[in-house]
């Protein structure tokens, strides 16, 4: 791939664009409670692109084409199951007590329905997870450059760090989701025209199906349902019918629920976005109206992928590229990109693939930036100080976690297992808050005992059973007791297991010890919390009847591709 | 900054016009597609970015 001038001007515009955005921002925060939580001031169309563009990071976006082409329409569980459901239960159901409260964070919504405790642990294992998933984001498109382009890896770490570090320093949180809604736009014109071209070289959906069927039954283990590829969910009733090695229940419970809900319900880098909107209902909608282009993103990441595949059938050179004994997946994208973009659309293409990870990078580096000083400083290291000192150590916090994430990223260049690892760290940090948080919003009983006991337990259950198993080369530290399939059925089940003991301990503690005097739990449990009613506004701007809507679109989705 | 629109619709029909560039002077082309997709993708955001304009101009007005 070689780039030529006219794209690295419009690499460049891109960058000016980012930078004069911060600016204009930073003449609107002046306060440190606006450069952290951006002062409830943001329209609800901007929080809604901002919170599905934060989740479109680099690794997101590489790693979907990737899945396309290994997986077919399999992936686009991760969209219909994995992340929709949970976006209407976060709108319908949650965002009312996350705003109702005015907690300024997850963590600290944590410390006002159950204690400090756990509010603690939970805003020190996020701000570690936030730091590592920037950091490993950051290695992974410094790589992708430096075996597309010939980029040495330092100058593509350096250059996407500094101006990420330049717009959230200025503008912090308003900067960060006004620049989402620009890459959210760039992300999708800029990768939309590879699945048209695809698609369309590839002879239409029809023989896109037809050739990815006919490369199926040339694998000896799918040469009975060849057609393994073009749907979601039937050949899900047994691991070995296909290639996730996931059966029904595992993708329905550990992807489903606990891995979706708990990503989209509780991970405070997207919560973040629905809680700056201007009012409740807005951050209400946030999710719901976010969830509307959510559902049709396959067209724009995982279809290529598909037909990625479809085009090696035809022959076509240079799409997949042999790594072992299997294909290097992780290419699809950039090798796609090669083939179909001339110069000009290949600078558009570059650019897109810098703000995925730019929007992916700045949305971790402000929930960071929020937690340290609301959840961590201004908790254990100065209570009572005026709101411009906590505005000057946002700031510098912002540097820090910068700086911070580099350094995470070189330790990745470094380290041979870092999937391994990201995995532990995400399966460890996520999958047991769903149930913490679910069963403080509706169980008026839950204790803070219980809450801490239960995240504690259910955090070792995960280690425990990543530890204990393995699969595709990964865990299995401590020795072998179950083999899985494939990495993502451990990933899965590590998630169910974590899940499950984490709702068992913290209900058993919660019986067991005090309950919350019931004075202090209004407006953070159910029953005690005014739910808002929406009178005088069109029944499309409520989100009851748009998350019916929505769902219904879901599951014809779901039956469309079955 | 008082409408987000503005940026990004500005953004897009610079962007457009740089690709129509590309496609009356560079003609360059990818070994599976012809040069016209600059010229289609171009128009296509070009539209798109006017759009962003022309709703930006509206509510203000």
């Amino acid at each position: 791939m070689k780039p030529g001038i006219i794209d690295y001007i419009i690499l460049a515009t891109y960058f000016i664009y980012v930078l004069a955005i911060g600016w204009l921002v930073k003449r609107r925060v002046k306060t440190g409670v606006e450069f952290l939580t951006s002062g409830h001031s943001i329209p609800v169309w901007v929080t809604s692109l901002a919170f599905i563009a934060t989740n479109l990071g680099a690794q997101e976006v590489i790693g979907m084409v990737a899945s396309g082409a290994k997986y077919g329409m399999l992936t686009c569980n991760f969209y219909w199951l994995g992340a929709v459901p949970g976006m209407i239960i976060l709108g319908v159901f949650m965002m009312p007590f996350y705003y109702g409260s005015r907690a300024r964070s997850a963590p600290e919504y944590l410390k006002l329905r159950f204690d400090e405790k756990t509010r603690g642990f939970n805003a020190i294992t996020f701000a570690v997870m936030t730091i590592f998933s920037s950091g490993i984001s950051m290695y992974a498109l410094g790589l992708l450059f430096h075996v597309v382009l010939g980029w040495r890896l330092t100058n593509s770490i350096l250059l996407s760090a500094a101006i990420v570090l330049i717009y959230t320093y200025l503008g912090g949180l308003t900067s960060a989701i006004y620049n989402e809604v620009l890459q959210f736009f760039l992300i999708v014109l800029g990768f939309a025209p590879l699945s048209v071209l695809s698609v369309i070289k590839a002879g239409g959906w029809a023989g896109v199906t037809a050739r990815t069927t006919a490369w199926m039954a040339r694998q000896p283990a799918f040469a009975h349902n060849p057609d393994v590829m073009t749907h979601t969910w039937k050949y899900m009733g047994h691991t070995s019918s296909n290639m996730m090695g996931v059966e029904w229940f595992g993708m329905l419970f550990g992807l489903g629920w606990v891995l979706g809900c708990s990503y989209w319900c509780c991970n405070f880098l997207v919560v973040q976005r629905a809680m700056a909107a201007q009012s409740m209902a807005a951050s209400r909608l946030t999710p719901l109206i976010a969830s509307i282009p959510k559902m049709v993103m396959p067209v724009v990441v995982i279809i290529p992928g598909f037909a990625a595949i479809a085009l090696h059938q035809m022959n076509v050179p240079g799409l997949l590229v042999p790594k072992g004994n299997t294909y290097d997946y992780n290419l699809v994208l950039t090798n796609l990109m090669a083939q179909f973009y001339p110069s000009g659309l290949l600078g558009v293409g570059l650019t897109a693939l810098f703000a995925s990870f730019m929007s992916g990078m700045a949305g971790n580096v402000t929930a960071f930036n929020t937690v340290f000083t609301y959840d961590i400083y201004q908790s254990y290291i100065r209570k009572h100080a005026s709101d411009a000192h906590y505005f000057k150590v946002g700031r510098i916090t912002t540097v820090v976690g910068v700086l911070l994430s580099i350094g995470a990223a070189y330790w990745a260049a470094q380290s041979n297992n870092i999937m391994d690892f990201l995995q532990l760290v995400f399966g460890f940090v996520n999958a047991p808050l769903f149930a913490t948080f679910l069963l403080g919003m509706f169980w008026k009983r839950t204790t803070g005992h219980g809450a801490f006991i239960g995240l504690v337990v259910g955090e070792i259950v995960a280690t425990l059973t990543l530890g204990l198993s393995r699969a595709e080369g990964t865990g299995g530290w401590f020795g072998v007791v179950h083999v899985f399939p494939s990495a993502m059925a451990q990933n899965f089940w590590i998630a169910i297991l974590a899940f499950a003991s984490c709702f068992i301990f913290t209900v058993l503690v919660s019986l067991v010890t005090a309950p919350k005097p019931v004075a202090e739990l209004e407006n953070l449990v159910y029953g005690y919390t005014k739910m808002p009613v929406e009178r005088d506004v069109p029944w499309y701007k409520r989100p009851g009847p748009l998350a019916v809507i929505v769902g219904i679109a879901c599951i014809l989705f779901n039956l469309w591709f079955w | 900054m008082d409408d987000l629109r503005v940026p990004i619709g500005s953004f897009f029909v610079i962007l457009g016009v740089m690709l129509l560039i590309a496609y009356f002077f560079v003609t360059a082309s990818a070994p599976l597609a012809s040069p016209r997709v600059n010229l289609w993708c171009g128009l296509a955001m070009l539209v798109f970015g006017a759009v962003m304009l022309w709703l930006a101009r509206r509510s203000k007005g």
